[in-house]
Parts: C-alpha cells; structure tokens; sequence
C-alpha cells in the first residue's frame, strides 16, 4: 500500500528582483512510499529534495501536480494529526526547554496531562538528551538541537515520519544513534521518508531509495537494484595457481594480482568472467570465491552529478 | 518573500469574508463616534500636555517637530471657521503655542500670532490675555533683544486689559532695546499721559497693520483699524449734523460725506438725518473699545 | 480553539523570557516615577501633570513592545524557520496567525497592568486626586490598551510580507498619522478631489484619536475644566478597534495562508 502518492509535483521560484522569471526547481516528480520501509530520498545539495518535503507539508504550493499522504490531500489538517516532520537545520524557540518544546507540540496535536508528560520524558531520553530536558535551547549545540528535532517529529506517534537530513550536525556517535532511532521505527510499523546526502548511513538502512538532481528524479528502487545494474565486472580469488596459468589467463582480464598463496583477478564482463571460469574448472585451479565488483552508492551517486 | 500561491481555502475565503464586513462597518462606526463625541462635550484632547515631554521624545528633531506642532495649532485655532453649530474652545490652545515654542524657540511667528490668538474675546480667540502675557514673556527670555515682542506686550495690557499706564510702562521699556522704532517712545507717551485715546488706538494698529508679516495678524490689525476710523468718521459726521440742525432747526440737506477706508462713501438720510456705514460696503467691524 | 490557545500561550512565555519587555517596563515605571518629581514643580495641579505623563508612558512604551515584540514575533518565527516544524503539525496557518495575536494582547495586558498600577501608586503618593479619578483611570486605560491592540494587528499584518525594520517603520508612521487624521482630512479642504482623498483617508487610515477620548482632565474632573466621560463615545471607540482589528486580521490571515515558506 501507498503511504505517500508524489504525482507530476512541479514547482517553480520566481527569482529576481525587478523582472521574475521562473526557476524550476522541482520537476515533474512521480514517486511512490510503501507502507513500512525506509524510503532514502536522495541528491547533492540544491537537487530540490527540502522543496519536495516541504511541498508535502504545505509549506509551499506546488505549480502543479499533487502528493497525498496516508491517501489524503497535502495540507489536510486530519493528516498532519498522524505524521511527523524534522524540518532541514531545525531551530526551534530557543527561550524553551525540551520538555516545555515538546509538551508545547504535544498541546498542538490536543495531548495533555500526564500521559503527555509521560511521553516527553520517554522521548527526551530516547534521544539521549535526558540531562539537558530543562536547560534551555540556547545553550545547546546543534546537534542536541537535531536530536530535539527528532524527538519533536515523533511526538504524536506518527505513522509516517519525514526526516530532512536527520544527520547533518551529528557526530558519528550521534549518527549511530539516528540510525537506530530509524530502524526501531521500521520496526514499529513506520514508514520513513528520509533526505540525506550521507550516504553510507542511507545505504545502511533504506529499503528503497530515489535519487534527485537539479529537480529531476534519477532513479528510484531498492538500492541492490539500482547498484546491479551497474556491476562493473567480478572479482575472482583463485589459489593453486602457477606463474604459467598466470600468464594465460592474464589476457582475460583487466587486473591481475599475486597475492601469496591467492591470486586476484577482475573480469570486465560476462564473456571474460566465463572463459577465466571455463580455464579455471579445466586446470583443476582452485576457485575461492567470485564477487560482482558494484560501485559503491557513492561512486555511482558522483558519476550521476558529475555526468549531468 | 515570494508572494504565495496557496489555494483558496476554507479560512481564507472567511478571512475574505471579513475583511469586506469589516471595511464595510468601519464608516458608519467612526461616524458614530464623531456624532457623539460632537454631540456630548466636544473632546477637545492633546495626547501629549506637556511641552517637556513631547521635547525628549523628539529626539533631536525638535525644529522639524516645532514646524509639525505649530501647523496642528493653526490648525487648531483654525477650527473656529469650520461650522457654527460646533462649540469651540481654545483650551489647548496655549499648550499647543507652549509645545511648539518650546521645542522651536526661534519661531517668531508662534509668540506674535500666539498672542493674538490667545488674547482675542471670544469666539475669535481664546480671551486669555494672561495666557498671551505668558507666552510672550517666554519669547522675551528667549529674544532678549527682540522689541516686537515686549512692544506687543503692551499692547495686550492696552487693548485688552485697558491698562494704559501698564502698556505705556512696557512701551517705555521697548523704547529702550537698541534698534526699536523712535515712535514707540512717542507711543508710550501718549499713553502715560493721555491715558487711551482713540488716536493712539488708531496708530497702533496701524503700525501692526504696517509691520505684520503674517497675513492673520495683518489682516485681524487692518479690521480693527478700519473700524476706528469708521467709528472717528461718523462721530465726526454726526457731530457736523447735529451742529447744522442746531443752527438752523432742520438736518443738512445734503453731506460731503467722505468715504470709508475700503472707499465707499458712508449713507446719509436727509430726512432722519441718520449718517452710516454703507451695508453694502466691504469694510469688516470689530469691536473695538 | 486549544492550538491557538497553545500558541497564544507559547508567544506569551516568549515574550516573558524577553529581557526587552522588561527594559521596556522598567523604563515606563521610571518615567511615571519621574512625574512624580515634575509634578512638584508644577503649582497646583500636579496629579494632572502625573496623569498625562503616566498615561502618555503607558502609550507611548505600550506601543514600543507592540512594535518591538510584536513584529520579531512573526518576522523571528520565518527567519529561524521555527514556523516549519510548526506547520507540520496540524496547525493551519490562521491559527498561528491568531495565537500570535493572542498571545501579545495578553502581554500588552499585563504590562499596562503593571504600569497602570504604577501610576495609580504615584497618584496615590500625592493624596490629591479624587477617589473616583482611580475608577476613571480604567476607562482611560482601556481606551490606550485598545489603541495598542489596533497597533499590535498592524504589526502583525506588516511583518507577514515585510522586514521588520519596514514594518516597525511603517507601524510607527501610520500610529502617528493616525492621531491627526481629522487634520489630514481637513487639507483636502477646497478642492473636490482633495476633499474626497481627504474624507477616504480619513476612514482608511486607522483613526487613533479615537482613543484619546479620555485624559488626565477628564480622569481627575476637576471643576471648571471637567468633561463628563461620553460613554457612548468610549464603546464606539470599542465597536472600532474590534473592527478594525478584525479588518488587518483577516488580511493577515489572507496573505500568511497564502504564503510559500521557502
């Protein structure tokens, strides 16, 4: 099931001073959430991804298109009841403390009494800010403030939770902890709409992802998807290899490395892959394991920027 | 800041609503206001009484300020010309002349048509003569040097205290700030030792008439000068009838009558022997003592 | 109902936890205590002198927090872009608007109670003024709150689509245009169109001397220059700020939900 429906979702800025023109800054963005799964939501900064989000809480009004959340129209003030939202660099009112910020938010969604107190400290702990609960926010750093962030989208319980750059401000230790945050809410049920130009945690944790650049939307699907299709040949390890098979199988392959008893060989294609593995079977070689070589996320998200 | 695009929603079209009640009522209530407030004891308020006050919030615009103050008190003074049926009052008119000469001591104007304004009877002024007093002894300590101002000192304590030997007194005093006219010792003269005679009436308003700059004040002096001439012409005229008809026991059949200082000649009924001012005439009366 | 109470009570704690507010408080009590002083030097009528100086502070400071506070509210709430997270939340954007607004009023409130207060004690200190003029000073106060109250909407509606420099600007020059727009119309005089111009500028611009109706005078009643307090006049004055309050309300409203957040 659709969580989030982002249909044909255009929009455009007027820049300049005297004489507006229109910029694009989203275009034509077709995007589907599954119920439950971690959805990366990814690109280089200026791609349009804090537009999108914002576009989906109504911030901004798209030039056209439309998204639904939970099957309900954007700005839908039922809807907003059942989600949650980390805006970009977070900055809430800095004479409040934690637990005054959040039982504030808690009073928006029509909580109180204890068990909205409740729920405050159990938040304010989870995100680790349980010692700073009643200091106020200007004495804290930006990560305590991204922390408190996190807490605040999570305040009402939500079903869907957009997070823009949870990451960002955070040290690896506090990165860690975002991370588990995100999957204790898979675990229970949520379904996570998260940006993020930190690739190696989006890759840690999302089910699927899509990928924007300058407005456009590159790719979208599970990341093992998206990475195959662009397997840039295998890595072998062989043993029991000699310096005479060494050389015939030398004009197989791009890349040939001794490395004591084993040999390291990598096979641009299928066709090189199938003669080194016909040579192989046929010598009586020993065959220690045969891995396709994927870019990384991050090689192949640099190839996509810098290519465009 | 980009304008929005956002829908017409619900609140929005409510807000809209509003607004269009709203614009529609602000008319008939701030006509409900005026009417009571005209009906009831007309307010007559100045936000801020105090001269002192109102110079430390001007913060070194005082002069731009005094300009401002001294417009509202024309303004307010000017009131009087709008529609009888309003009762006016010049209550504040001294604090507004009070306001503006303390922010702006060099405003000449606001001591010599402030004076005049204030000490008029009413309805034309305020008839506070003491006020007058007060304000021009508060342009003297801020002009020492300044004879005007102490020459119409005097001429408040003439014309609308009667108090001749005062006048004469202060006349005497101007005479002795370097620069002030030779006549005004003659003025001051007169005074002591006629005591009010119509003459000097005559030749001091028409030295003010002669000497203002402002068009008020010229014009206020050049009425009063006229209808003392007026008022020494007819006596004159009667005087010349009554004198005819005692010689000869019937009125002159016919006067060389003058004409009026507007230049039209005075009426003259051979048959009740009456002598007037011609109604038709554009010389404007006042009353004067 | 509950969120633009949240909300309302949230921009009050806002404004409490501002030391402005209190420099601001600090000062108005500093000048009603300074009539003190000045009212000695007077001869007679000090606690006229007392009245003017305490009613014009109130007015004059309520109106700096109105500007001051009034316009950081929103323009602050854009600029930290506190207003995302806010949003999000199933708050419509009227709703923020009016929370806002409800929330200064009660600072306003408060702080022309304590001043209010204040001035009451230093008429009191003189021991001259009538009892009565303590009842009447309620009135007169109320009348200075509601043209506060019509300053802090123009605030607000100004700092929904301008910078707060421009906005304070242009609160300052319509509060001041705004006590002499009876003098405004009466330039028109002579001329037609001037006077239509005249006239419509008169009901457009927000009248202030509406709420002058009451002063120091007409507070103490002092025999011989005492007006009676024209009630109907006092409600009128009320029937126009909530109009007119509603009226900028409602077109802030308008321009904020229509509103792209960049």
């Amino acid at each position: 099931m659709a969580v989030i429906e982002i249909e044909n979702l255009t929009k455009d800025f007027a820049v300049g001073f005297w004489r507006k023109r229109p910029v694009r800054v989203l275009d034509d963005l077709t995007l589907e959430v599954r119920a439950g799964e971690i959805f990366g939501f990814l690109g280089p900064n200026g791609a349009g991804k804090s537009t999108t989000l914002k576009l989906l809480m109504r911030l901004l009004f798209p030039t056209s298109g439309s998204a639904r959340i939970l099957g309900r129209p954007a700005g839908d003030p039922a809807m907003h009841q059942r989600i949650g939202y980390l805006p970009e660099n977070p900055y809430f009112y800095d004479y409040l403390t934690p637990r005054e910020l959040l039982a504030f938010m808690g009073r928006l969604f029509g909580m109180g009494g204890p068990s909205l107190a409740r729920k405050v400290d159990g938040l304010v702990r989870q995100v680790g800010l349980g010692e700073s609960a009643d200091v106020q926010l200007r004495k804290f750093s930006k990560g305590m403030v991204q922390r408190l962030g996190i807490a605040q989208a999570l305040i009402n319980d939500p079903e869907v939770v957009f997070l823009d750059e949870p990451m960002s401000g955070l040290d690896p230790l506090g990165r860690m902890e975002v991370r588990r945050i995100v999957t204790g809410l898979r675990e229970r049920g949520v379904t996570v709409f998260l940006s993020s130009h930190i690739l190696p945690d989006v890759e840690a944790i999302c089910d699927r992802v899509a990928i924007l650049n300058r407005g456009r939307l590159q790719e979208a699907g599970t990341l093992e998807d998206i990475l195959r299709a662009r397997i840039a040949g295998h890595e072998l390890i062989l043993s029991g290899w000699t310096d005479a098979t060494l050389e015939l199988l030398r004009p197989w392959c791009s890349e040939v490395r001794p490395m004591g008893e084993r040999l390291h060989l990598r096979a641009d294609d299928r066709e090189n892959l199938e003669a080194v593995l016909r040579f192989v079977f046929a010598h009586g070689l020993e065959l220690v394991s045969v891995n396709p070589i994927r870019p990384s996320l991050e090689e192949y998200f640099q190839t996509l920027v810098v290519g465009s | 800041m980009k304008s929005g695009r956002g829908p017409k929603t619900k609140p929005v079209l409510r807000s809209i609503a509003v607004i269009l009640v709203a614009a529609a009522l602000i008319r008939p209530v701030q006509d409900f206001i005026d009417a009571r407030a005209e009906r009831g004891e007309q307010p007559d308020l100045l936000f801020f009484n105090s001269p002192s006050l109102v110079q430390k919030m001007a913060l070194g615009f005082e002069p731009l300020l005094a300009d401002f103050y001294w417009m509202r008190t024309i303004q307010y003074y000017g009131r009087r010309d709008e529609t009888g049926k309003r009762r006016q009052s010049f209550d504040n008119l001294y604090t507004l002349l009070d306001i503006t000469t303390t922010l702006d001591p060099g405003l000449q104007d606001a001591y010599h048509a402030g004076s005049c304004f204030l000490s008029e009877p009413p309805p034309i002024g305020a008839g506070r003569p003491d006020l007058a007093l007060k304000l021009l002894e508060k342009g003297e300590r801020a002009h020492p040097l300044e004879w005007r101002l102490v020459y119409e000192r005097g001429f408040v304590h003439y014309l609308y205290r009667k108090d001749y030997a005062a006048a004469g007194k202060i006349w005497l005093e101007a005479d002795r700030i370097p620069g002030s006219p030779r006549w005004l010792g003659g003025l001051a003269a007169m005074a002591l030792s006629k005591g009010g005679a119509e003459e000097i009436a005559i030749a001091l308003w028409r030295r003010q008439y002669q000497e203002a700059t402002n068009e008020a004040v010229r014009d206020n002096a050049r009425d009063h000068l006229h209808s003392l001439l007026v008022k020494r012409d007819l006596a004159a005229l009667r005087e010349q009838i009554e004198r005819h008809r005692a010689e000869t026991g019937s009125f002159p059949p016919a006067l060389a009558t003058p004409r009026d200082p507007m230049g039209t000649p005075y009426t003259y009924d051979p048959r009740s022997g009456r002598v007037d001012l011609d109604p038709a005439s554009t010389v404007r009366l006042v009353d004067t003592p | 109902m509950n969120r633009i109470l949240a909300i309302a009570q949230n921009t009050f704690r806002e404004t409490v936890r501002d030391k402005i507010l209190y420099n601001l408080i600090l000062f108005a009590l500093v000048m009603i205590a300074s009539s003190l002083a000045l009212g000695q030097l007077t001869l007679g009528n000090e606690d006229k002198v007392i009245l003017d100086l305490g009613l014009g502070a109130i007015s004059i400071f309520g109106l700096l927090i109105a500007i001051f506070i009034g316009i950081g509210l929103v323009y602050k709430e854009l600029e930290k872009r506190t207003v995302y997270a806010l949003l999000a939340k199933p708050v419509r954007r009227h709703e923020l608007i009016l929370g806002k607004y409800l929330g200064l009023l009660l600072t306003l409130a408060v702080n022309v109670a304590v001043m209010t207060v204040g001035l009451a004690l230093a008429l009191a200190y003189t021991g001259r003024a009538p009892a009565g003029a303590y009842l009447r000073l309620l009135p007169a106060v109320g009348l200075i709150f509601l043209a506060l109250a019509l300053a802090t909407a123009l605030a607000l509606l100004f700092s929904t689509f301008s910078t707060p420099a421009l906005s304070a600007l242009f609160t300052f020059f319509i509060w001041v245009i705004g006590h002499f727009n009876a003098d405004l119309a009466r330039v028109g005089k002579g001329s037609a169109v001037g006077e239509a111009l005249g006239r419509t500028l008169y009901y457009v611009i927000p009248n202030f001397s509406n709420f002058n109706l009451i002063d120091g005078r007409a507070v103490l009643q002092t025999a011989g220059y005492a007006r009676p307090i024209e009630g109907w006049a006092v409600a009128g004055a009320g029937a126009y700020a909530v109009i007119y309050i509603a009226l900028l309300l409602a077109i802030a409203i308008v321009i904020f939900s229509r509103r792209d957040f960049k």
